[in-house]
């Protein structure tokens, strides 16, 4: 839809200042131009849903120029903030493949013949993060040959670790929509209402709940909600649905995923299908008290490992330690900002988390917890965004935590 | 048939009268741009333009002439021999384009809405009785 904020509005990022912000971090690291290629910064700066490969060129002053395939283009000029003549468009003709027209735009319009720029490199675990590829890194190379290629990206990563207000409001939205989709299944659910159901059409009741409050996409990187039942649900953290029907005495994980203004809903929400098992209610009952103790836990200044060892002193006083996986959440951000924990790649694993990172006020990640019983045949999964306070945290999502026997 | 000279004076002159004649503003969607096409490798060696800018639909300008091309939002290189594939009708101006016979410069966004009225223009083009 046409970009229509206004300060006055809740769901307001001055997008300006983001631009001002990173000319500035690229003046004080001596780069001329920034090119960008990941949907992360895309999101971040452009404030607009640019699912086609595109690129983000970042001059050191004036309004930066994004350039997208050509047939999504004019959709991209009516959704940004951006003026519509620094919306362009790459094609497969003469002089409009993507190294010749962002080439030709710094020679010619920028006017510049050498200098450094920036570009994003580096490692990644969900497949679309959009770093610049080995062929196009040389193709720019050979189109700018008086240009020093530096990687960059901790730049942005850098700016989009604290949230702002604007981004915070749209989260909440994302999580009130993401609510509806769980309101929608437990309603379909209930009172013997699985029966006949499957996985991937759980999936859909959920979405089409989610779109009628508002959500534009169910954006992860399965293509849609993650729901899985029975021994898949002990399976691993990846669950997009099968046509499995749900059957009785089994548990059912649902992970929705909306999406309001580039901000993402995630939240997974668990069931057990009656009737429940004494040991499934045991590992159900387990698995709640791990959250409800590890988000209680959380503050300004928890880390990683800490919070991890919160997590698992509690699992061996439940006598569950066997079952919790390893770690307790993931970052987040505008759409394509989903993996990694705050913004430094240099952690002892690079591109992985830092277990020591100090978690900062007004920073958001989704508290993503994980238990699997495989010899029950039984999994559960917790995740909510969160933002982290001085004192503690603030859980976007207002499902009530539990695990219920329908 | 009398045939005029591709891209000489007096075919530049036929070319303008015939597009004020015949590009109807209203059928040219109030579009402000200028296009300069460079041929490159003429038969006898220089380099060679055809100038055309449009204010709100209107042809405001129009200019064939040796070298240097004047200033526009678009410029299109390519080979004579592929200029004048296209005016004879040979050559769609989209394919040369996918073939990388032609290479533009602009923005290309703008360009995909102009693309119909540079057919247009082609068209009228196409109508005048050249040697090439």
């Amino acid at each position: 839809m046409p970009y229509d904020l206004t300060p006055a509005s809740p769901y307001w990022i001055d997008n300006r200042a983001r631009v001002r912000q990173l000319q500035a971090a690229m003046a004080a690291n001596g780069l001329d131009v920034y090119l960008a290629s990941r949907p992360r910064t895309m999101s971040f700066i452009m404030d607009a849903f640019c699912p086609w490969r595109s690129y983000l060129v970042v001059p050191a002053k004036g309004d930066p120029a994004f350039f997208t395939f050509v047939i999504d283009a004019t959709r991209v000029a009516d959704e940004t903030w951006l003026p519509e003549d620094r919306v362009r468009a790459y094609a497969p003709m003469g002089g409009q493949d993507q190294a010749s027209a962002i080439s030709s735009f710094v020679l010619e319009e920028l006017g510049l013949a050498k200098g450094r720029i920036g570009y994003e490199d580096g490692m990644s675990t969900w497949t679309p993060e959009g770093y610049l590829s080995h062929y196009e890194y040389e193709a720019f190379r050979a189109a700018l040959p008086g240009f020093e290629f530096v990687n960059s990206h901790e730049l942005v990563d850098a700016m989009s670790v604290i949230k702002d207000a604007g981004t915070i409001a749209r989260f909440r939205e994302a999580s009130r929509q993401v609510d509806e989709g769980h309101r929608a299944v437990r309603e379909a659910i209930s009172g013997g209402g699985w029966k006949g159901l499957t996985e991937t059409v759980i999936g859909g009741i959920a979405a089409l709940a989610m779109r009628r409050a508002g959500s534009v996409s169910e954006w992860n990187f399965a293509g849609l909600n993650e729901i899985s039942s029975g021994r898949r649900s002990a399976l691993g953290a990846c669950t997009p649905p099968t046509t499995k029907p749900l059957a009785a005495g089994e548990p059912l994980m649902v992970d929705l995923h909306s999406m309001h203004r580039l901000a993402l809903g995630d939240h997974s929400h668990n069931y057990l299908i009656g009737p429940a098992t004494k040991a499934q209610r045991r590992h159900a009952d387990n698995f709640v008290d791990l959250v409800s103790t590890v988000l209680g836990a959380w503050k300004a200044g928890s880390t990683p490992s800490g919070l991890a060892e919160v997590m698992f002193s509690r699992a061996e006083a439940l006598g569950c330690s066997d079952f919790v996986v390893p770690g307790c959440e993931h970052g987040i951000g505008l759409f394509g900002d989903e993996w990694r924990i705050g913004s430094a790649a240099d952690s002892p694993i690079p591109y992985w988390t830092d277990p020591d990172h100090a978690y900062a006020e007004g920073e958001m990640v989704i508290c993503a917890m994980q238990y699997a019983s495989p010899g029950d045949g039984l999994g559960f999964r917790y995740e909510n965004p969160i933002v982290i306070g001085a004192g503690g945290v603030e859980a976007l999502s207002k499902y009530p935590l539990g695990i219920e026997e329908v | 048939m009398e045939t005029t000279k591709y891209l000489s004076p007096a075919w530049g002159a036929i070319a303008k009268a015939k597009l004020l004649a015949e590009l109807d503003p209203a059928k040219m969607n109030g579009a402000s741009a200028s296009m300069s096409n460079v041929y490159e490798g003429c038969a006898d060696g220089k380099d060679r333009y055809l100038f055309l800018e449009c204010s709100d639909g209107a042809l405001a300008r129009f200019e064939v002439g040796e070298g240097e091309a004047p200033e526009a939002e678009f410029r299109i290189h390519g080979s004579y021999d592929t200029f004048a594939s296209i005016t004879r009708g040979e050559l769609g101006s989209q394919k040369a384009l996918m073939l990388g016979k032609l290479r533009l410069k602009g923005n290309m966004a703008k360009a995909l809405r102009l693309a119909s009225l540079a057919d247009r223009v082609n068209k009228v083009l196409a109508g005048i009785p050249t040697e090439y």
